[in-house]
């Protein structure tokens, strides 16, 4: 009889722990989904206009589902200190359903994250980038983004210059291509932002225009959130998935 | 002689005009490691450097033509005349001529690391100029062009490159042609979803499995059981043989 006494306090022990560290989880993953909702990076108005907000859907699930996890956390310790059968299996049940909602945000995280390929960001580069009569609010947008874009991090066009040269562009119906290879804002410019060396900007010397593209600066914070919300969720499933099969064997020894 | 007719040769005949000599190499698009060597409308050749070194006096003319009228070039066509007009390549002009430059703007020899290059189709400010037939304006099309250096004192044409092997500009894309469907899923995402699938499923199992086998009482007592005290009551036993009935 001791021993199968020690076997319910080191289980109970266990699955205290387990709760425990679910609850932290999960509020840290309210705190991270919080950060990704309300902090867009630079390239977010490229992100609306492609209208694949994804990772914003994910990320609503995923605070919500933190805030589950942490009081269902709580549920579950005070389950298993009394040794409830009501009380633990209304935590499995619930604890079910936010394992399915969490499983959701990840598959969305990362299939969002999928999607964002350059040519999604190269079509729309070419036709919207100062688009001469804009159809609405998010071509201007589009446009802005995208000086900033190439002023901050001194690239150009999304694989690089060559991408105004193969394909023709709303830019290249307002701008010839011998006095605009590339737009302006792919030459390196001084202090006053007209460029250092014009006629080297448009011959293409090195030094005096950007010659690489803006996809590493655009992919980069947007596989950062991605990655976040996806696989830290995944992370946390895997644990509660454990912490859940030992509540169903502690519950189904309890005595009714 | 006075009042002869019908002679033989006229003393005011001009003198005859000897061909231009063949100078090298012929004109190449440039080697130097630049971005825009070809665009849609321009492209880059190496300035002539020590090439025509022996014709101080002449003004060197580029000639840029399609490269199914290079062969039908006069060099005794003259620059800035309608026949050479920019404004009117390709029809009816087969052939224009334009960047004029003496031989002090190609000092020989070439200063190293300098990039001494010539950007054809530079000038936008005059392409539909008629006042400026020699104008270095865009080109009209992907070509291919060739382009020779011609030297000339005064109309004549004394030195001249060979024409240049084809160059062909670049054809822009619709971006209407770009793929954006996407390109499968990823390994992480594949893994994702069919690690995620089979823990729920598993735990969906268990629960099923927890309710049925042990909804009821049965899986209490054998694991955890509370501490009970255990007491043995005491079991009177009443043998029948015991009875009075022995006493018949």
């Amino acid at each position: 009889m001791a021993k199968s006494d020690d076997c319910v306090h080191i289980l109970q022990g266990l699955l205290v722990f387990g709760n425990v560290v679910i609850g932290m989880c999960g509020i840290a993953l309210t705190a991270e989904c919080i950060y990704v909702v309300s902090n867009p990076h630079g390239a977010y108005p490229l992100l609306k206009a492609t209208e694949n907000s994804d990772i914003h859907a994910a990320a609503w699930i995923g605070i919500f589902v933190g805030l589950a996890l942490f009081a269902l956390s709580i549920l579950g310790i005070i389950g298993v200190i009394k040794a409830s059968r009501t009380l633990l299996l209304v935590y499995i049940i619930l604890m079910l359903i936010t394992f399915a909602f969490e499983m959701a945000s990840c598959i969305t995280a990362a299939t969002h994250q999928d999607s964002l390929t350059p040519n999604v960001f190269l079509k729309q580069m070419l036709e919207r980038y100062q688009k001469s009569e804009p159809n609405n609010n998010s071509d201007n947008e589009v446009t802005k983004t995208w000086n900033e874009l190439m002023l901050q991090n001194h690239c150009c066009g999304v694989n690089g210059p060559s991408d105004w040269q193969e394909y023709t562009s709303a830019f290249r119906l307002t701008h010839s291509d011998a006095d605009y290879p590339w737009p302006r804002a792919c030459c390196v410019l001084d202090a006053k932002g007209l460029p250092v060396n014009l006629d080297g900007c448009k011959l293409g010397v090195s030094g005096y225009y950007n010659s690489n593209g803006c996809y590493d600066a655009i992919s980069g914070p947007v596989n950062a959130h991605a990655w976040g919300v996806a696989w830290f969720g995944f992370a946390i499933l895997c644990w509660t998935f454990c912490v859940l099969l030992g509540t169903m064997f502690y519950w189904s020894g309890i005595e009714y | 002689c006075r009042g002869c007719s019908g002679g033989s040769t006229p003393s005011t005949a001009p003198p005859r005009l000897l061909p231009a000599a063949q100078v090298g190499p012929r004109p190449a698009l440039t080697q130097e490691e630049l971005e825009g060597v070809t665009t849609a409308s321009t492209f880059v050749l190496d300035q002539p450097r020590c090439v025509f070194d022996d014709y101080g006096n002449a003004v060197i003319w580029l000639v840029v033509a399609l490269e199914k009228d290079a062969s039908t070039f006069n060099n005794s066509a003259g620059p800035g005349t309608p026949e050479t007009a920019f404004q009117s390549f390709p029809e009816p002009v087969r052939a224009y001529m334009t960047l004029n430059a003496t031989l002090g703007s190609y000092p020989c020899p070439k200063p190293a690391g300098d990039i001494t290059v010539l950007r054809v189709g530079s000038e936008t400010s005059c392409a539909k100029d008629e006042s400026r037939p020699t104008c270095n304006g865009p080109l009209p099309g992907p070509g291919p062009y060739r382009v020779k250096f011609l030297a000339l004192e005064g109309s004549v044409p004394v030195a001249e490159t060979a024409w240049s092997a084809p160059i062909t500009l670049r054809a822009a894309k619709s971006p209407g042609s770009i793929p954006t469907a996407g390109s499968g899923h990823s390994a992480g995402m594949i893994a994702i979803t069919t690690i995620l699938s089979i823990l729920l499923a598993i735990l969906l199992a268990g629960l099923v499995a927890m309710l049925v086998f042990c909804g009821s009482d049965s899986c209490g007592s054998s694991t955890f059981s509370k501490q009970e005290a255990v007491s043995v009551r005491r079991y009177n036993t009443h043998h029948v043989y015991d009875q009075p009935a022995a006493r018949l």
